[in-house]
C-alpha cells in the first residue's frame, strides 16, 4: 500500500470515528 | 529556499491542458492550478450572492419599521448570508489558494490525489444549488440563523432538509480537500524541503487541514442528528421526547470555534507571505509562528462554550471557558508581534497587497480585541446576541479573512496569470473597501452596546442613525467589489506582462524558481534543496 494511501486512510478513519462517535455517544447517553 | 539547484523540470513540457478543451477541460481537470482557479471563481460568485443577501438585510435595516421584506424572509436572508459566506465564499477561497500554491511552494508536481481534488471541487456547486433551491420549496429557506440551532431546525419546512444535505456535501468536500492537503504536504515535499523550511502559508494550511478533519465530522454529526430528529423519531435535541436543545449548541460550537480558525489560519498564512515580501526581510520569528499557529489550533477545541455563556451553565464552566479563551490572545499576540517586527526597519513599500495586509493587521487585531471583551463572561451576558457581536465577528471574518484574501489575490495574480493588475485601481479598491467596511461595522459596536439585538428586521428609533450609516457603508463596500471584479478582468485581458519575480522581496519557490506565468505543469522533476 502506498504511503499516500496509508495517510489518506488514517485521516478518513479519524473523520469517520469522529462522525459516527458523536452520534453514537449521544444516542447511548439519551435519557441518562 | 533560494538554494534550489534543479528547478527546471518544467522546461521540457508543452503547456497542454490535457485531453479536453472548452468547458470539458474544467469539468474533467485534475490539475491543481485549474482546480485552484475554479475554487477562486466559485468563491467570488458566492461572495457576490452572499453579498446580495447582505444588501437586502442592510436595505431593510436602513430605517426602522418594515419596508422591503417580511420578517420571515429577513431571517432566511441572515441564515443564508452566513452559510453562503462561511462555507461558499471564504473557505473555498482559501482552498483555492491552497490548490494553487502548496504544490508550487513545496516543489511537488501536483496534489497527492488529483482526481479526488476534482471531486472535492465539483461537489461544491451542487451543495450551493441545494442552498439556493431551498428558497423555492414550501416554507422557503430555513430562517434559523447560520448556526442551525435546535429546536427551530426540528420544526422548519423541507428547506431545512436541503440545507442539511448541503452541509453534508460541503463537509465531504472540505474533508477530501483536507486529506489531499495533508497528504501532499507530508509526502510530496521536495528533497531538502523540511517541514521547518516550508513557507508559512503551507504550515498554516497543514494545521487548518487537521482542524477540518477533526471538526467537520462533528458538524455533520450534529446536522445528521437534527435530520433524524425531524424524520426518524429520535429526540437528540427535541425536548418533547426527552432531548436537549442545549446539547445541539455544545456540539455545534465544538465544531464552530475551530471553524473560526479554519478561516483565520490560512488568512494568517497569506499575510505571513505578503508582509515579508514588501518589507524585504525574512519573516520574524518563523518557528514561533509555527508554534503559535499550532497553539491556536489546539486551544480552539477547548473554548467552544464561550458562545453560550447565557444558556445557564455553572460559574465554574464559565470561568474555565473564559480563561481558556483569553489564553488564545497569547499565541495570536505572538503572531501580530511577529508581523510588526517583520516590518520593523524593513525596506517597506506599499503596493496593493501590502496595503490589504496592513489593513488586515489593524482591523483583524481590532476584531480580536472585541473578542477579548466578549470572552469575559460577565460582559458577554450583557452583549450576547447584540450588534456588538455582529461587529466583532465581521471584523474577524468580513474584514480579516476577506482582506487577507484580497492581499493574496493581488500578490499572486501576476504569477498565476502572467499579467499585472492596475496598481492605481488596486489602491482605490483598498481605500474604498477600508472606508466603507469600517463605516458598516464600526458603528455596530455602538448600536450593540446600546442594546440592539441581532437577527431582527425592525428596531426602535434610537438606533436609526447607526443603522443608516451602517447600511450606507454596506452598499459602498458592495459596489467597491465590482471594482475588484473589473480590476481582475482588466488584468486578465490587457494587463502589463508581469516579471518572473514581480515582488523583489518574495522568496518562496513559485517566485524564485518558476517562470511567469507558471506553466501548466511544474516541478515534474523534483527540485532538490540544499
Amino acid at each position: 500500500m502506498s504511503r499516500n494511501l496509508k495517510t489518506a486512510l488514517a485521516l478518513v478513519s479519524i473523520s469517520l470515528v469522529s462522525f459516527i462517535g458523536i452520534i453514537v455517544k449521544f444516542w447511548i447517553l439519551r435519557g441518562s | 529556499m533560494s538554494a534550489v539547484v534543479d528547478s527546471h523540470g518544467h522546461e521540457h513540457h508543452h503547456d497542454h491542458h490535457g485531453g479536453y478543451g472548452g468547458i470539458m477541460r474544467w469539468i474533467t481537470t485534475t490539475n491543481h492550478k485549474d482546480i485552484g482557479t475554479l475554487y477562486l471563481w466559485f468563491s467570488f460568485i458566492m461572495f457576490m450572492v452572499g453579498g446580495a443577501m447582505a444588501m437586502v438585510i442592510r436595505l431593510e435595516l436602513f430605517e426602522p419599521g418594515l419596508q422591503w421584506v417580511n420578517p420571515d424572509f429577513f431571517n432566511q436572508m441572515t441564515t443564508m448570508h452566513g452559510l453562503i459566506m462561511v462555507f461558499g465564499a471564504i473557505m473555498p477561497a482559501f482552498v483555492g489558494f491552497a490548490n494553487w500554491l502548496i504544490p508550487m511552494q513545496i516543489g511537488a508536481p501536483d496534489m497527492a490525489f488529483a482526481r479526488m481534488n476534482n471531486w472535492s471541487f465539483w461537489i461544491l456547486p451542487f451543495a450551493a444549488s441545494l442552498l439556493v433551491i431551498s428558497f423555492f420549496v414550501p416554507g422557503g429557506a430555513p430562517g434559523v440563523g447560520w448556526t442551525l440551532y435546535a429546536p427551530l431546525t426540528v420544526q422548519m419546512g423541507v428547506g431545512m432538509d436541503l440545507t442539511i444535505f448541503a452541509v453534508h456535501l460541503l463537509g465531504m468536500s472540505s474533508i477530501m480537500g483536507s486529506i489531499n492537503i495533508i497528504t501532499t504536504i507530508l509526502n510530496l515535499r521536495a528533497p531538502g524541503m523540511t517541514l521547518m523550511r516550508m513557507p508559512l502559508f503551507c504550515w498554516t494550511w497543514l494545521i487548518t487541514a487537521y482542524l477540518l478533519v477533526a471538526a467537520m465530522p462533528v458538524l455533520a454529526g450534529a446536522v445528521t442528528m437534527t435530520l433524524t430528529d425531524r424524520h426518524f423519531g429520535t429526540s437528540f435535541f427535541n425536548a418533547a421526547g426527552g432531548g436537549d436543545p442545549v446539547l445541539y449548541q455544545h456540539i455545534f460550537w465544538f465544531f464552530g470555534h475551530p471553524e473560526v480558525y479554519i478561516i483565520a489560519l490560512p488568512a494568517f498564512g497569506v499575510i505571513s507571505q505578503v508582509i515579508p515580501a514588501f518589507s524585504r526581510k525574512p519573516l520574524f520569528g518563523y518557528a514561533s509562528m509555527v508554534y503559535a499557529t499550532s497553539a491556536i489550533a489546539i486551544l480552539s477545541f477547548i473554548v467552544w462554550a464561550h458562545h453560550m455563556y447565557t444558556v445557564g451553565m455553572p460559574v465554574t464552566g464559565q470561568l474555565f471557558f473564559m480563561y481558556a479563551t483569553t489564553l488564545i490572545a497569547v499565541p495570536t499576540g505572538v503572531k501580530v508581534f511577529n508581523w510588526v517586527a517583520t516590518m520593523w526597519k524593513g525596506a517597506l513599500s506599499f503596493e496593493t497587497p501590502m496595503l490589504f495586509a496592513i489593513g488586515f493587521l489593524f482591523l483583524f487585531t481590532l476584531g480580536g480585541m472585541t473578542g477579548l471583551v466578549l470572552s469575559l463572561a460577565a460582559v458577554d451576558i450583557q452583549l450576547h446576541d447584540t450588534y456588538y457581536v455582529v461587529a466583532h465577528f465581521h471584523y474577524v471574518m468580513a474584514i480579516g479573512a476577506v482582506f487577507a484574501g484580497f492581499a493574496g489575490i493581488y500578490f499572486w495574480l501576476p504569477k498565476w496569470t502572467g499579467r499585472m493588475y492596475d496598481e492605481t485601481l488596486g489602491k482605490w479598491h483598498f481605500w474604498l473597501s477600508t472606508i466603507f467596511i469600517n463605516l458598516t461595522f464600526f458603528v455596530q459596536h455602538f448600536s450593540g452596546l446600546a442594546g440592539m439585538p441581532r437577527r431582527v428586521p425592525d428596531y426602535p428609533l434610537m438606533f436609526e442613525t447607526w443603522n443608516k450609516l451602517s447600511s450606507i457603508g454596506a452598499f459602498g463596500f458592495g459596489l467597491s467589489q465590482l471594482l475588484f471584479l473589473y480590476i481582475v478582468l482588466k488584468a486578465l485581458k490587457r494587463g502589463e506582462k508581469a516579471k518572473d519575480k514581480q515582488w523583489e522581496g518574495a522568496d518562496s519557490l513559485e517566485w524564485t524558481h518558476l517562470p511567469t506565468p507558471v506553466p501548466y505543469h511544474t516541478f515534474e522533476t523534483q527540485p532538490v534543496l540544499k
